[in-house]
């Protein structure tokens, strides 16, 4: 790791407040870490999916009523939300440049952020009536 | 390099699929009518094509996702495995997707 021996900072004091927001390599972090929370969350999701398409209206109700179902639900949409608005985000700063960046970045984060609430509260609306 | 853009393109589609997500969950927190409304879009043709393109993306962007771990991890880096592992992850995802079609169709 040492490419210079007369540096004597440690790898992670390199890396750390690096890029244009200071921010080092936090956002890479929440992307790891949702990655890997949203591969079992995924599959759990995709049964839940599976079992709600087969059911009514009153069914769908019952089911989202339940903790496991209601909570497994929410942590995906969460982790889910959060792993998709900083890949939307690596993806705007490839392709799209100046005044246009900043417009798209911040219609990214206000569209995750609405599409968040509405899940969460529409899911705790139908668990809690 | 086209299993990138792939995995990106996977991610795309999931973005805005959650909108459909969205919308069945405030149908379902609403009334019964606004309910019936995207039951009967999801059980349409068109619904059902929708549907299969976000299952067929949410288990390609998955099986990208466990690729790049195996990568974060050091290891299918070399050639042979490289393309071996682009290959798994393309035909992998697919095949996800059918079984968990048929589980939906035929087993429940």
């Amino acid at each position: 790791m040492v490419d210079h021996p007369s540096d004597l900072r440690t790898p992670l004091g390199r890396v750390r407040f690096l890029g244009s927001a200071r921010m080092g390599t936090t956002d890479a972090w929440i992307v790891h870490v949702t990655a890997v929370a949203l591969a079992p969350l995924a599959l759990g999701f995709v049964w839940l999916i599976l079992d709600l398409l087969h059911k009514d209206y009153n069914g769908v109700r019952a089911e989202l009523g339940r903790p496991i179902p209601a909570m497994v639900l929410l942590a995906f949409v969460l982790a889910g939300i959060v792993h998709m608005e900083l890949g939307m985000r690596s993806i705007i700063v490839d392709y799209v440049g100046g005044q246009p960046r900043a417009w798209a970045l911040a219609a990214n984060t206000c569209f995750a952020a609405l599409l968040a609430l509405a899940c969460v509260y529409a899911t705790l609306r139908v668990a809690f009536t | 390099m086209a299993m990138s853009i792939a995995h990106r393109i996977s991610g795309i589609a999931l973005y805005v699929g959650v909108l459909l997500l969205a919308w069945f969950l405030i149908a379902a927190s609403a009334d019964a009518s606004s309910f019936a409304v995207v039951s009967g879009f999801l059980g349409s043709f068109i619904g059902q094509v929708v549907l299969f393109l976000l299952t067929w993306a949410l288990f390609h962007h998955l099986v990208g996702g466990v690729r790049h771990i195996v990568w974060d991890a050091g290891y299918g880096l070399d050639a042979p495995l490289r393309d071996q592992l682009a290959w798994a992850t393309l035909i992998g995802g697919f095949v996800l997707s059918v079984l968990v079609w048929i589980i939906g169709y035929a087993v429940w």
